[in-house]
């Protein structure tokens, strides 16, 4: 039994030191709220879409305070590929920052210059000048990193497995009816379809 | 002029054609629950929100309403107009958000009906139908199966 101990210290060493060098799980960020919520919404976007940044400004803010905060909507955010210039370098920083837990400030940032990186390509500026120099490292490192766009990919093929064709697309999920909204709904004719759903 | 003249039979075939089209749309919109055709029309940025809420509940009935009628070949001017109206209006407003570079959905047969121009085209056609329709049916009231008031004579 003595024997044993530094084997399983050795094993034990070899399962956790990569998992501590990798950081936060993958998507610890882009799914939120609790997933046993009544309702779940998949939502698959593309940063470069003008139509997708008026979600994520205009409804995205409202319906994670009133809903997901309360434990009534579990928000999952999927990357879904369209033929922008832009499209895959953007996700791959959403997604690289999404690895260390930057989630959140990659896609706000991406949103908020949109129209800027949209037509110069600095997609690297837009995400690294929001974070900090450490955090701005990793992400250079992680965009390199074969398994982000395996991540995008996968996601994007997801959404097409779901029959999305345009983003953004939500698929609101209650009850096991899948049910798609296929553009930028305001805020106020969600949250009547939503609250009509929760009283059924 | 006989009872099967190249202008009845147009006029048949229009009506026909034109209520199965109105009763698809019904359907499409019926089929679903009606807030999602709320949002279609709310993503216009047209109307308030009252007005959509009133518009989504009371179009998809009016719809099955005039395809009822034209398929039935009853009241079919008054159908054809009202249909022609309601089709102008929608074309306005698809004209108006293509122009502005909307990317939403039509929302003529539900959800997933992108604007594009073949819609626009689309619904064009099917405008220029129901202004033809609603313009031959006014014309003369002796066609198959229609009950409504007899059309003017030259002397009125």
């Amino acid at each position: 039994m003595t024997s044993m101990r530094p084997l399983a210290a050795a094993l034990a060493l070899l399962l956790i030191v990569p998992a501590v060098a990798a950081g936060p799980s993958g998507n610890s960020t882009r799914a939120i709220g609790s997933p046993t919520a009544p309702i779940t919404i998949e939502l698959f976007s593309d940063f470069q879409c003008p139509h997708c940044k008026e979600l994520h400004d205009e409804t995205l803010p409202s319906l994670i305070t009133d809903y997901v905060n309360t434990g009534k909507v579990y928000l999952v955010r999927h990357y879904f590929l369209l033929k922008f210039p832009y499209s895959r370098l953007s996700a791959t920083y959403a997604c690289a920052a999404e690895r260390i837990g930057r989630y959140d400030q990659a896609c706000d940032a991406l949103y908020k210059t949109q129209q800027s990186w949209g037509q110069t390509g600095k997609v690297d500026e837009a995400v690294c000048s929001a974070l900090s120099p450490a955090d701005a490292k990793k992400v250079r490192e992680l965009v390199k990193d074969p398994s982000v766009a395996m991540e995008i990919e996968k996601d994007t093929a997801l959404g097409v497995s779901q029959n999305v064709k345009s983003t953004p697309t939500l698929i609101v999920v209650h009850n096991g009816k899948r049910t798609p909204i296929e553009l930028a709904v305001s805020y106020p004719m969600l949250k009547r379809y939503l609250d009509g759903m929760l009283t059924h | 002029m006989g009872p099967w003249s190249v202008r009845r039979i147009v006029v048949l075939v229009l009506r026909v054609a034109l209520g199965g089209v109105w009763l698809y749309a019904a359907y499409t919109k019926l089929r679903q629950p009606w807030l999602l055709f709320a949002m279609s029309i709310d993503a216009y940025h047209l109307l308030p929100e009252w007005a959509v809420l009133t518009v989504a509940r009371i179009l998809p009935w009016t719809e099955l309403v005039i395809g009822i009628l034209l398929v039935g070949g009853l009241l079919v001017r008054y159908a054809s107009i009202l249909g022609a109206a309601i089709l102008a209006v929608f074309f306005g407003a698809m004209i108006s958000a293509y122009s502005r570079g909307l990317a939403i959905d039509c929302g003529c047969f539900g959800p997933g009906d992108a604007l594009s121009a073949w819609t626009l085209l689309r619904d064009g056609t099917l405008l220029t139908a129901a202004l033809a329709l609603a313009w031959l049916s006014w014309r003369s009231c002796h066609w198959v199966g229609q009950a409504v008031l007899p059309a003017p004579t030259p002397n009125q």
